[in-house]
């Protein structure tokens, strides 16, 4: 990926009233497309460092510049910079202002003066991206918390935001909730926005992120790949957080022998290969077969042809990924066993033979089969992936 | 949820909610001034009957809610109505009694005639009410204010209102249960150092909320204005020709009937 600086910060710090500094020299740049998870204890300073980035906090000391031109605290320049960098509070009944979801979601399109044809057109594609058709009337006090998060995030989307900032996303939702927003933000992500998250929960950021910050005490103390900011153990203890389950497992199987094969495991997947390594050969149960990969468009695809199609096949595993799948799936009454990180979830299946189908929208497809060639060929595996073919022979 | 019994959240859920608000406000509204001209007590009756029976049978709302709504008005105006019978007088009393010497009580054809009328243009009038609270929302009546060119200022200020209310009646509703479960309002004393607890909290939410949306205003580049939904379900010919011949026949019946009385 092409690093473009996007935010730089230099020496920052910013102080509340009649406290401490909340923040001090933080030195940090990020880079267009990113992923990144600002990882610390309560009160390290993780929504302070967010609410500077979008101009809500103006630093008492250092530089933030933005697309290499320094921040300027007119109101002007503030409301270009919050159009480009959006924010997503931690609390969505603080972020939802308006009486239905439709007004809640054109609230920053309406007050950036878009015509009323652009208006009706952004909003309908970000609650489209959010999964959130059919719920423009509805107030939000009716909606659950994960509906109400992908509204306040559908708030930001309709301006067309070139970073998502989200504060602690998933910390008022069920695990189900969570994954299906981390999904959501990877799919943004793919779509190009860069992503910057702060959360305490150190098993969602670390398969997740492209990069991992830790704060403690208001300071950057780590910043790197997820595996390497997690490593140091004595600092993931004084920032008063956990090594995550994946890395323990791999630090203690190597304190017993075992090689890593040089790369640090981020998912199941990982620690399945660096096991099956040091087995010399694949694990997998005796009875199961080959497994294999099959991918489909759902907008090319129709529920009856779907449900046809995996009895036909015998699928054990049906994944589905993107907001848009999501909603297919569910018309079409199939229930999916992956709904998050879908991809190394069927790989993992398919390498103990079983079949897996994956349900997504357009683009995704070429990226699924990608990524499974991508392993197969690092691993030298063979696993077959395939697009399932739209002319099915029941086609009218 | 906490919000169960409200108006509000019947009218969310109610069966008519995709049908244009225009069309529940001209058969409700039309009902009310209608019921008040009304010469006849049964026209009113009749015109309250029809709307209680599309209320729970049309727009679905629970009956047993229904009726504990209108009993508020039902004790109200049987009060009021026995006054208006008992003190009004007429020519020919068909009962009469001599309380005290200066209060005499009696019922005659013309008391009782007017009592009746009054009785049921109030239960007509409010069936109307609660027929248009109970089938529009107030985030459609939102609309129908910008479109019949209401300030922005209120219309904006009864939005972020309507916004608010849900969220401090839950902030209320948990703080009064947590009170509730270490003892608060177990002594008329404590109760009142509860119930003072509870609205100073309250208190200093709703400062904090104000704050919060000041900055979540500002986050989203807010300039003034705040978006309003205008676009509604076509109005529909088969929705509304019931609602305009029961009008009619409302205003037909109305004339034959002082037509006949004159």
């Amino acid at each position: 990926m092409e690093m473009k600086p996007l935010i730089q910060l230099s020496n920052l710090s910013y102080a509340y009233p009649y406290a401490p500094p909340a923040i001090q020299n933080i030195n940090q740049t990020i880079n267009a497309g990113e992923k990144i998870a600002i990882v610390g204890s309560n009160g390290a300073g993780k929504s302070t460092l967010l609410l500077t980035l979008n101009g809500m906090l103006r630093p008492v000391d250092g530089r933030i510049t933005f697309q290499g031109k320094p921040v300027l605290y007119d109101k002007k320049s503030l409301r270009t910079l919050r159009q480009k960098v959006g924010f997503v509070f931690q609390d969505p009944d603080v972020q939802i202002i308006a009486p239905t979801v439709w007004q809640d979601v054109a609230f920053g399109p309406v007050n950036l003066d878009y015509p009323e044809e652009k208006i009706k057109e952004v909003v309908q594609e970000a609650l489209h991206k959010v999964g959130l058709e059919g719920f423009e009337r509805r107030p939000p006090y009716h909606l659950s918390g994960g509906e109400k998060k992908r509204v306040a995030i559908a708030g930001v989307l309709a301006m067309d935001p070139d970073v998502l900032i989200l504060d602690e996303p998933t910390s008022m939702l069920d695990p189900a909730g969570s994954e299906d927003i981390m999904d959501l933000l990877d799919e943004l992500n793919q779509h190009g926005k860069t992503i910057i998250i702060s959360t305490h929960d150190v098993e969602l950021a670390y398969p997740w992120a492209d990069r991992v910050i830790l704060m403690e005490n208001g300071r950057i103390t780590a910043s790197g790949t997820p595996e390497k900011a997690f490593s140091d153990r004595e600092l993931v203890k004084r920032a008063r957080l956990k090594t995550p389950i994946l890395l323990e497992l791999c630090q203690e199987l190597a304190a017993r022998g075992i090689k890593n094969g040089g790369k640090l495991p981020t998912t199941v997947l990982d620690i399945i290969r660096i096991i099956e390594n040091e087995h010399h050969g694949n694990i997998r149960l005796f009875e199961n077969g080959y497994g294999s990969i099959h991918v489909a468009d759902v907008d090319l695809l129709s529920g009856k042809k779907a449900v046809a199609f995996m009895n036909d096949m015998r699928c054990d595993t049906v994944g589905v990924m993107g907001s848009r799948a999501k909603i297919c799936s569910r018309q079409w009454g199939i229930t999916p066993d992956i709904s998050y990180a879908v991809i190394d979830k069927c790989i993992l299946q398919a390498m103990n033979g079983k079949t897996c189908a994956i349900f997504t929208s357009k683009g995704m497809v070429s990226r699924v089969i990608e990524r499974v060639n991508e392993f197969n060929a690092i691993n030298n595996r063979s696993i077959p992936v395939q697009e399932i073919s739209v002319q099915t022979p029941d086609d009218q | 949820m906490f919000a169960h019994d409200f108006l509000e959240e019947a009218a969310q859920n109610n069966a008519l909610l995709q049908i244009h608000p225009h069309t529940k406000l001209f058969l409700g509204l039309g009902t009310i001034f209608l019921v008040l001209f009304a010469p006849h007590f049964l026209i009113p009756f009749i015109a309250s009957l029809v709307l209680s029976i599309t209320i729970v049978f049309i727009a679905k709302i629970n009956l047993k809610f229904y009726l504990s709504l209108l009993s508020i008005p039902l004790g109200f105006a049987t009060l009021s109505v026995l006054v208006v019978i008992l003190l009004s007088k007429g020519q020919e009393p068909i009962w009469s009694w001599q309380v005290l010497s200066w209060l005499p009580l009696s019922i005659s054809q013309e008391s009782l005639n007017r009592g009746l009328l009054i009785f049921f243009r109030i239960m007509g009038g409010m069936s109307a009410l609660f027929f248009i609270s109970l089938t529009t929302p107030m985030t459609d009546l939102f609309g129908v204010m910008k479109q019949l060119k209401v300030p922005d200022l209120f219309i904006d200020l009864s939005m972020i209102i309507y916004r608010f209310i849900f969220i401090f009646i839950k902030k209320a509703h948990d703080i009064y249960l947590a009170q509730q479960m270490r003892m608060g309002y177990s002594k008329p004393k404590e109760a009142v150092k509860s119930y003072s607890m509870l609205f100073g909290s309250i208190f200093i939410t709703s400062w904090d909320a104000g704050e919060q949306f000041i900055n979540a205003m500002e986050c989203r580049c807010y300039n003034g204005k705040y978006p309003k939904n205008v676009s509604y379900n076509p109005v529909e010919w088969r929705s509304l020709t019931p609602v305009i011949l029961f009008l009619i026949s409302i205003i037909i019946s109305s004339m034959l009937a002082s037509g006949y009385q004159g």
